[in-house]
């Protein structure tokens, strides 16, 4: 991840989307990112700092986006594109719940209440999969407090 | 429990039961405070000739008032779900999952995404709500 602090026009376009287009996921996911960090200034810190493709493919309906964070600035693709640092595949339910994860001191998920606990129990039993989880762990944590509307 | 008509008063009167009778949505929709609207979108073909809407007046895990008239009303809500006919059935019938839907487009939601999202278990358990209500559709009579 990049660290660089920036000077911003509040009404900046921070979100964009690559396809004329977006499937209504893409547009889900750009949607509650920008809501988010607009409305949370430790969210848009760290958006301001991420630099990583990520890949979200949800399973029972065959649909997927790429939300390529470029640190200030995220473009939602259509589908899955090449070359993405991490990829979260889990069905529509699951990844709803990732978006309800609290995040706790330090800026850790919190994986032992009721939401936590699901999370945990889905990704042990491989019904919630992150490729490219192990080496980029710090990734993974700040793109779900990005996500994370709680 | 004898059929209502699809989004009639008396459809709107037994959600309205259903949804208060169910404490996980009590519990779920905890401090929600907004009002929610679906606009049915008409299919004359499938014999629902005209839009109609949904107002629901939820307040902190109690449906307060749920009516059924213009789809101009259901559009002024805080958060809005529009469809034709034919998706809203296939919701109520347990052939469509709402969260899905949304995901597809074939449910399209209007109101502050975080919100909605915080309330995912909420607006679960209102589609199941649907579904334990025994509606006589217009398409199948």
């Amino acid at each position: 991840m990049a660290r660089r602090k920036l000077e911003r026009d509040p009404q900046a376009e921070l979100v964009a989307y690559s396809d004329q287009e977006p499937s209504a996921f893409a547009s889900m996911l750009g949607g509650l990112i920008e809501a988010n960090i607009r409305s949370n200034p430790a969210k848009l810190e760290d958006f301001d700092r991420l630099v990583a493709r990520v890949g979200i493919f949800v399973t029972d309906i065959e649909e997927g986006v790429t939300l390529d964070f470029k640190g200030g600035r995220l473009v939602v693709h259509n589908g899955l594109e090449a070359t993405r640092t991490i990829t979260i595949r889990a069905e529509a339910e699951t990844v709803m719940s990732l978006s309800n994860l609290r995040i706790g001191p330090l800026g850790m998920p919190i994986y032992f209440d009721e939401v936590g606990r699901g999370v945990a129990l889905k990704l042990l039993k491989g019904r919630l999969k992150i490729d490219g989880l192990i080496p980029n762990v710090m990734t993974v944590n700040a793109v779900t407090r990005v996500f994370s509307v709680t | 429990m004898m059929p209502v008509k699809a989004f009639s008063e008396e459809w709107a009167s037994a959600f309205k039961d259903e949804v208060n009778r169910s404490s996980t949505y009590k519990s779920a929709a905890k401090g929600w405070k907004w009002t929610v609207g679906l606009v049915v979108e008409a299919e004359p073909d499938k014999h629902f000739p005209e839009s109609r809407g949904v107002v629901m007046d939820l307040f902190d895990g109690e449906a307060r008032d749920i009516k059924v008239g213009p789809a101009a009303d259901a559009q002024k809500c805080d958060f809005v779900i529009t469809a034709p006919y034919s998706r809203w059935k296939e919701v109520a019938t347990k052939q469509l999952d709402a969260t899905k839907g949304m995901l597809q487009g074939k449910l399209k939601l209007k109101g502050d995404l975080p919100t909605i999202v915080r309330y995912t278990k909420a607006s679960q358990e209102m589609t199941e709500c649907t579904t334990r209500v025994p509606v006589a559709w217009p398409d199948e009579n």
